[in-house]
This record gives structure tokens, C-alpha cells and sequence, in this order.
């Protein structure tokens, strides 16, 4: 009976998970695209698979390049470097399929090359520079800059990288005219 | 992301049961709106229901629930005991809806977290009008209204009082007029009036309500109360109230030693707890108390309330309360049926299709296809599985399968609501309602279907006057009717009103521009007009009312229909009333469909959407010089759609002669859809897109292969637009 209690208070307090979120927590996971690194919240990153064969869909965005079948499940997979509106490159062996879950929605992401997981603390991440590349498509996704050593990440806002703001707008007016009728 | 509960709570019972009684009450309510009023039996099952929802309501603690249902318990209260005439029975019907209405929208508030703030003064306000306007409609002199049902929040549990030296201790003995009917209801009432008093009370034959043959008893030996209170005779005289059927009431004092040793002719079961003391009562009741709060969510019986205030433990309360909950039980075979949780069916049911696709994985192995191989065994063994994964899937199929009832009765209701509105006199018909759907297609037929049923009883049927100015002698009458027919369930609604005008739509649609100028009206034929108002935007209606005329109702019919494959189909006569068939798939989640290649990607058309394949040659092409395309198959035209052109890929067969053609057919429109390869049929388990891909026109889901690799299923009503 005490014993159970005990163990009951100690779950209770809920030791166990947050010990499993502060391993993760400043823990990132980085990538190549183009030239640069990128690094999304580890919390995020469900797997990394292997590049598989995708089931294209007519009529959509480039970047939005298929369907993957990942065990039964079927998920949606966009290049990144689409997404980022760099050139296309052809998939090699070294391509892989980041699956990433935000907001329970999965999604694959199709990356040149997984990097490995760094901790980047909160004191070494800087806002995004306001001046200077100022692309607009380029900026809007990352949400700041981690400093690792000499080199950089690019922090990305998982989001914001899944939704297209013009298309989710869109989407938002078609939900209110839904709702009216 | 899908909302999970948490099915062992107390308050999913609640909600669950409630439900159920509250749809229970509906069909009841709604298979009588016709009759002159309402008969015994529904009288009691409402005043039960009712009672019930209270008692739960108040364990919960949704006190406005508990407010309400109160309310409407008291009208039927009255109605059962008082068989007052002339109840305005269609009054009565709307309160009692109004009442299920307020309920279940608290309801959704509780399941969806968010505060049970309705506010029920309104419809107790109302309630209370209705009930003193029955009460003062029939007793005009100045006899008084029975007792009210008192209010008593069942959460709350009394413990015996500590007997005061003022209390004194009474024996009554009513006698009823022999013909008094019900007289354990009458007792009952004196019952629940002397609680207002009582400290303590006692009575025999103890089991009033629940059983029935207490009526009886009470009628030949009289009925006996022990009563402890600080009142002298003449106040308990007042509150009894002689004249309501009570031929006699006697009351003696009597001494607190002869009280406490009950009734002296020794009742069967009846126990009273004297022995202990108040302490140890108070013990006792402290564990009821627990046990009650330990989730045993006990039924309020109407037997449980007299027991309420003041009581000693009695033990003789669990038999009477057994009684009924059997009784119940009963009543509907609840025992052959289990509920489940319709997430856990949807996995089971995601389960048996991943292992279809398993099988045809194993089946259909590259490492089968070397040559020298003897599979003997293994084709019989596969054989057998094959079977076996067959019988699943229909059994799995059947269970999700539910008659269309449900849907058809709420459907009554609209009738009902929106006639009572609208001063129409219409009836309401059912056939086949039996028919059984897959339950996903049930959740998108019923607003398609409301809408329907709304439009007949709103603009199809006349108003009365109309009807009697043309001269159509009988009522108007709305028929909802539902059959089976070759793999899919057609669903009608079909309303004898004025029909569709032609003529006005044919207006409005040229004022709108839809129309091709240099047609005449004559040439377009009554199908093709009738569409017209499946387009947003269309209503003919001038008068936008409360329940239509905004223009949204058809499309949204249609488009709802076409998201799980079904079609409308329309046919009205002038003068004669209109028909909206609905066709729609038995199920959605396993379809026959044929697997076909174009450019690099394997599409699956369903196989019932097909009508031939034909390979043509060169030479039977026809082409327009803006690009489109026909092709003469047997003398017949058919306009050609290339899919790999038509979704813009790579790589795709450009001559007809390297392909096939697939002629589709559609609600009579036939299209013929060029595609690279044939590969094969297969039966396939139909997963919907990622919503994060916004919907693309003529694909409606996507599937997994043998291969493990995905196609994408064509939607043949999406290729034709």
C-alpha cells in the first residue's frame, strides 16, 4: 500500500517526463540544404528514413513532391530545398526522409543530408538579422540563428515551413464561408 | 486531431445513457405527436426518463439539467396522476422537445469541456405557465393542486435526526375511495408532501412506486405512515389534504417507544435499524454515501427519493430497487449488445485492411514469380487465407453496418419543428428504414438530408390555403424512403407539394448568366434544368426564411454527397411534387477497383464506375481544333479525357494506340479516360488523403498496392466536371 502510494506520488509529480523533455529540450536536429545548415527542434522529429519511392500528386505545389507509404501510414512528404526555393537536386543515397510531426499533422521532409544533433543554448540564439537577405521567401521560416561552435544554424519554424502562408489563408476563407452555411 | 474519451469515466456513462434515453424519449414523443395525447405507457416512460436524467443530472451536478428535467417530470407528474383533459397535445410535444433539446445541447457542452452555462429559466418559466394553465383548465373550483414533486438534490444524502423533545410521533392511517385508481401514486404524493415536515417517516406498503401491485394493497388494507415531526394533527390534516380521492385519513399520537418499533403487523422486509446508535446510523450512512460517490452510479429510480429525507437505514429498499433495474433490462434485450467505442472499430477495421494488404504483399512476392518453383501448398494454403480474410472483412463490414432509422427519425423531427413553425399540416412517412449503412456514410447523409427534408416541408409542400385553392383535397406529406439496389442505397425524399418551376428557374438561371444564349428554354430538358439548382448561389425562393432560401442548401447537398461518392438525382412534376433521390455507396472503406498506370503513377478507378474498355485505333479519334478530343465507338461520341495530360505529369503514352480507353459512366454522362496500362483488379482499402494536401479535383482517396507503393483513387463524378 505505502509502496504504491510512493510510486503513485512520485509519477504523480511527474518526474519521469520532464526528465525526458529536458534531454531534449535545446536539442536540435540539423540539416543540409543548399549551402547552409538548418536545425529544427528535436521534439518534432519523429524519424529519419531512408528515401523511398514517392506517389506523385497532380495539381499541387512543386514542393509538395508525394505520398510515402511509412508502414501503412500514408504522409505527405516536401522538399525542403523546394520549399526553400533553391534548385532542385537529384535524390542520391544520401537523401533522406526527415518525418516530422507538428501540430499532429506528419509530414515528410525530403533533406540532402541529415547533419547530426547538437544543443544549441537559449543565450546562443539570435534573433534573425532584419537587414540583409532580405528575400522574402527566405526569412519568414527561420526564426532565429544558433550559434554552435564557429559555424551557424539556421533555426526553422516547423509551422511555418509546413504551411504556405498564402495557401493557408486561402484555406482560412474557405473554412469561414463552410462555417456560414 | 481525434478526440478520445476516456470510456471509464463516470461522466461517459452519463453522457452515454443520457443519450440514449433522450433518443429513446424523442422516437417516443415523435411516434405519438399524432395521436389525441399522449397513452399510459409514454406518460410513465417520460415521467421515468425524466426522473432518471434528474437523477443523474444531480449526481453529476449540472444543476440546470437537473432544473429542467425536474420541471418536465412534475408536468407528467401531474399528467399521470390527474389524467387532466384537454391537454393541448401538440403544446405538450414541444415542451418535451424543447426540454431533449436544452439537454443534449448541454450535453455537447459537457463533452466538449467548455462550462454547462445554459440557462434553463426560460424553459422552466414556460414549463410552469404550461402546467398551471393544465391545472387551472381543468379544476376550475378552488380545490387545491396536488403537491408539488418537491425538489430534492439527489447528491445530497440525509442522515436520521437526532429526535428532539418537541418531536412527536404520529400513526396515520389513510383509507382511498375503492375506485381510486393508481392510489400508489396518491400515497406517494402524501408522501412526498409530509417530507416537508417530517423528521422522520415511515410507510407501508414501503415499495409505492415501483410496484404496481402496491395500488392494490393500499386500496384493501389502507396505507400506513409513521410519521415524526414537530407539528400538532391539524397541520399533518392540512398537508394531506382530504378529498383527493382519500376517503379518510386517522391520526393518532403515539409514544416514541411505539414509533420506533414500526408497524406493529410486522411488514415483510422491512427492517428498521433501531438498535444502533446515531452514531453508528450515521456510519452507515457515511459508507452509502462513499459507495455512491465510488462510481456505483445506481439508476434514480423513482423508488429511491422516498427514502430521501429523514429515513432510517432501510434495508428493504435494495430489493425494490432491483426490481426495476430488471425491469428495464428487459425491455430492449440490452444484454445480447455490447456498446464500443467507435475509434476501437475503426482500428479494428484499419487493422483487417492493413492485413488485405499484407496478404496481397505475401500473394503476390516477387520471390514466387522464379520459374521451377512448386507452390502446391502454398497456393492451397493461400487459398484458405485468402477465405479467411475475406469472411473478416464482411464481418468486420457488417458490424459497422446501422440501419438508417435513427437518421430517418431525427429527420420526423424536422418535419415536425419546422410544419408546427410554419402553420403546415404535413405528414410524415418512413419506408425501409431499416436499410443499413456503413456508419461513416450515415454521419455525411444526414445534413445532406436535412437539408432535403427541410426544402420539401419549406418550399415544396404549399401552404394549407394554397393546397385547398388548387384544389388538393389531401394533407401534405412528406415520404422519406430508403432501399438497397445493386451495391448502392438510394434515398429519397419525396414531397407532394408544388414541385420545382421550371420556368422560374430557367429565369434565374439565365439572369445569371448560366445559361448558353443562343439555346431556346425548350431545349434544355427538365434534368438539366433541375440541376441548375444544385449550383451555389441558386435559390427561387424569394423569401429568405428562417429554414431556407439562402442558396446554400443544394450545393452543399451535392458537394457532401459527391465527398463519399454519391450522386443526386432529381425529378419533380408541376403541380405534383418533387423527388430527390439520393445515391450513395453501401460503404467507403474496401471498394472493387481496377488498378491502372499512366506516366509513372498507379491510379485505382472503381470498378462499378467503369463500363467497358475498349482499345481504339487511331482513326476513331475525332479533334477539335482547340484541343478537345472524341472518340466513335460503335457510331456512339464520346468526349476523351487524357489522364496524364489532364493532371499535367511526364511521360505518358501519347498515341491511343499504345493505351486504353476506360469508358466511365456517371449519373448518364459517359466520358472516356485514356490511360497507359491496365494492371489489374484488386479489392482496395480506401485511405483519404493527408489533409495537409488541399483536395484535388477527381481524386477522392489513396491506396496501398501489393508492392507496398501508393495509388491515388480516381474519383469518376470529379474526371466529368
Amino acid at each position: 500500500m505505502s509502496e504504491t502510494s510512493e510510486l503513485k506520488a512520485r509519477t504523480e509529480e511527474g518526474q519521469a517526463v520532464p526528465n525526458e523533455r529536458d534531454e531534449q529540450k535545446g536539442k536540435y536536429m540539423t540539416f543540409k540544404s543548399g549551402n547552409e545548415y538548418y536545425g529544427l527542434k528535436i521534439q518534432y522529429v519523429k524519424e529519419i528514413i531512408q528515401f523511398q519511392a514517392i506517389t506523385a500528386i497532380p495539381e499541387t505545389e512543386t514542393y509538395i513532391k508525394g505520398l510515402i507509404n511509412l508502414r501503412g501510414k500514408v504522409i505527405p512528404v516536401i522538399d525542403v530545398r523546394l520549399r526553400f526555393k533553391q534548385e532542385p537536386i537529384e535524390y542520391d543515397d544520401r537523401t533522406c526522409i526527415m518525418v516530422v510531426n507538428v501540430k499532429s499533422t506528419t509530414v515528410g521532409l525530403i533533406v540532402e543530408k541529415i547533419a547530426e544533433v547538437v544543443e544549441i543554448k537559449e543565450e546562443n540564439i539570435l534573433p534573425p538579422p532584419s537587414i540583409g537577405r532580405m528575400e522574402k521567401g527566405q526569412n519568414k521560416y527561420v526564426y532565429g540563428i544558433g550559434k554552435v561552435g564557429d559555424s551557424v544554424k539556421l533555426l526553422l519554424d516547423p509551422d511555418k515551413l509546413l504551411n504556405d502562408e498564402d495557401l493557408s489563408a486561402a484555406e482560412q476563407s474557405d473554412d469561414v464561408i463552410l462555417e456560414e452555411e | 486531431m481525434a478526440e478520445e474519451f476516456n470510456t471509464e469515466g463516470m461522466l461517459d456513462m452519463y453522457l452515454f445513457e443520457n443519450e440514449q434515453l433522450l433518443e429513446q424519449l424523442q422516437d417516443r414523443v415523435l411516434e405519438q405527436k399524432d395521436a389525441e395525447c399522449f397513452d399510459e405507457d409514454s406518460i410513465n416512460e417520460i415521467f421515468r426518463t425524466m426522473h432518471t436524467i434528474k437523477g443523474s443530472s444531480g449526481i453529476m451536478m449540472f444543476d440546470n439539467i437537473t432544473a429542467v428535467s425536474h420541471k418536465l417530470e412534475d408536468v407528467f407528474f401531474y399528467l399521470r396522476e390527474s389524467h387532466p383533459e384537454n391537454v393541448p397535445h401538440l403544446d405538450l410535444v414541444e415542451h418535451v422537445l424543447e426540454v431533449a433539446d436544452f439537454i443534449s445541447n448541454e450535453m455537447d457542452k459537457i463533452r466538449s469541456g467548455s462550462p454547462v452555462d445554459g440557462d434553463a429559466s426560460e424553459i422552466i418559466a414556460r414549463l410552469d405557465k404550461f402546467l398551471n394553465m393544465l391545472k387551472n383548465g381543468i379544476k376550475q373550483e378552488g380545490t387545491e393542486p396536488p403537491p408539488e414533486n418537491v425538489h430534492e438534490e439527489p447528491k445530497q444524502f440525509y442522515i436520521a435526526p437526532v429526535a428532539t423533545s418537541a418531536s412527536r410521533f404520529y400513526k396515520i392511517y389513510l383509507t382511498f375511495f375503492p375506485e381510486t385508481e393508481m392510489a400508489n401514486v396518491h400515497a406517494y404524493k402524501t408522501v412526498y408532501a409530509l417530507k416537508e415536515i417530517a423528521e422522520d417517516l415511515l410507510y407501508s406498503p414501503d415499495d409505492i412506486i415501483a410496484d404496481e401491485g402496491s395500488a392494490e394493497q393500499i386500496l384493501k388494507e389502507g396505507f400506513r405512515i409513521l410519521l415524526q415531526a414537530q407539528c400538532d394533527e391539524q397541520e399533518i390534516r392540512d398537508i394531506i389534504g382530504v378529498g383527493y380521492d382519500i376517503k379518510n385519513v386517522d391520526i393518532f399520537e403515539c409514544k416514541a417507544e411505539e414509533f420506533l418499533q414500526g408497524f406493529d403487523f410486522g411488514e415483510q422486509g422491512v427492517q428498521i435499524d433501531l438498535e444502533s446508535s446515531v452514531e453508528e446510523i450515521e456510519n452507515k450512512a457515511q459508507a452509502e454515501k462513499k459507495q455512491e460517490e465510488s462510481g456505483e452510479k445506481e439508476e434514480k429510480e423513482p423508488a429511491k427519493p422516498k427514502i430521501a429525507p429523514g429515513d432510517f437505514v432501510i434495508k428493504s429498499k435494495e430489493p425494490g430497487k432491483h426490481k426495476t433495474l430488471a425491469k428495464d433490462k428487459n425491455k430492449g434485450e440490452k444484454a445480447s449488445f455490447i456498446s464500443v467505442n467507435v475509434s476501437k472499430m475503426d482500428q479494428l477495421m484499419e487493422l483487417i485492411g492493413e492485413l488485405v494488404i499484407s496478404e496481397s504483399v505475401v500473394l503476390q512476392s516477387p520471390d514466387l514469380k522464379v520459374p521451377g518453383l512448386n507452390l502446391n501448398n502454398f497456393n492451397k494454403a493461400a487459398s484458405q487465407l485468402a477465405k479467411i480474410s475475406t469472411d473478416l472483412q464482411n464481418v468486420i463490414m457488417s458490424m459497422r453496418m446501422v440501419s438508417l432509422t435513427n437518421t430517418f427519425q431525427k429527420m420526423n423531427r424536422i418535419v415536425f419543428d419546422v410544419s408546427r413553425k410554419l402553420g403546415k399540416d404535413i405528414e410524415f412517412e418512413m419506408v425501409g428504414e431499416h436499410t443499413e449503412v456503413d456508419k461513416n456514410i450515415i454521419e455525411h447523409i444526414s445534413d445532406p438530408l436535412m437539408h432535403l427534408v427541410r426544402n420539401a416541408v419549406d418550399h415544396g409542400i404549399e401552404t394549407n390555403e394554397e393546397r385547398a385553392e388548387s384544389g388538393k383535397p389531401d394533407k401534405g406529406k412528406v415520404i422519406l424512403s430508403a432501399r438497397t439496389e445493386a451495391g448502392k442505397v438510394w434515398i429519397s425524399v419525396e414531397d407532394n407539394g408544388k414541385g420545382l418551376d421550371r420556368d422560374k428557374i430557367l429565369a434565374k438561371a439565365r439572369k445569371q448568366g448560366l445559361l448558353d444564349d443562343s439555346k431556346s428554354d425548350a431545349s434544355y430538358t427538365d434534368k438539366e434544368v433541375f440541376q441548375f439548382i444544385t449550383l451555389p448561389g441558386f435559390s427561387t425562393n424569394e423569401q429568405v426564411t428562417e429554414y431556407s432560401g439562402r442558396g446554400v442548401g443544394m450545393d452543399v447537398v451535392v458537394q457532401n454527397l459527391q465527398a463519399i461518392g454519391g450522386t443526386l438525382d432529381i425529378e419533380s412534376t408541376a403541380g405534383f411534387g418533387s423527388v430527390m433521390s439520393l445515391k450513395i455507396p453501401l460503404t467507403l472503406a474496401i471498394i472493387n477497383g481496377i488498378v491502372l498506370e499512366t506516366g509513372n503513377s498507379s491510379f485505382v478507378m472503381e470498378t462499378g464506375a467503369i463500363k467497358e474498355f475498349v482499345s481504339v485505333k487511331e482513326n476513331m479519334m475525332i479533334r477539335e481544333p482547340n484541343g478537345d478530343e472524341y472518340v466513335m465507338i460503335r457510331g456512339e461520341c464520346f468526349p476523351v479525357r487524357r489522364l496524364g495530360k489532364w493532371y499535367g505529369m511526364s511521360a505518358y503514352k501519347e498515341s491511343v494506340e499504345d493505351g486504353m480507353m476506360l469508358i466511365l459512366e456517371v449519373e448518364d454522362k459517359k466520358v472516356c479516360l485514356f490511360v497507359d496500362k491496365l494492371v489489374g483488379e484488386q479489392e482496395i482499402v480506401v485511405k483519404p488523403i493527408p489533409s495537409y494536401i488541399k483536395k484535388v479535383k477527381g481524386l477522392s482517396g489513396c491506396t496501398q498496392l501489393g508492392d507496398g507503393s501508393i495509388a491515388l483513387i480516381l474519383d469518376a463524378a470529379g474526371l466529368l466536371e
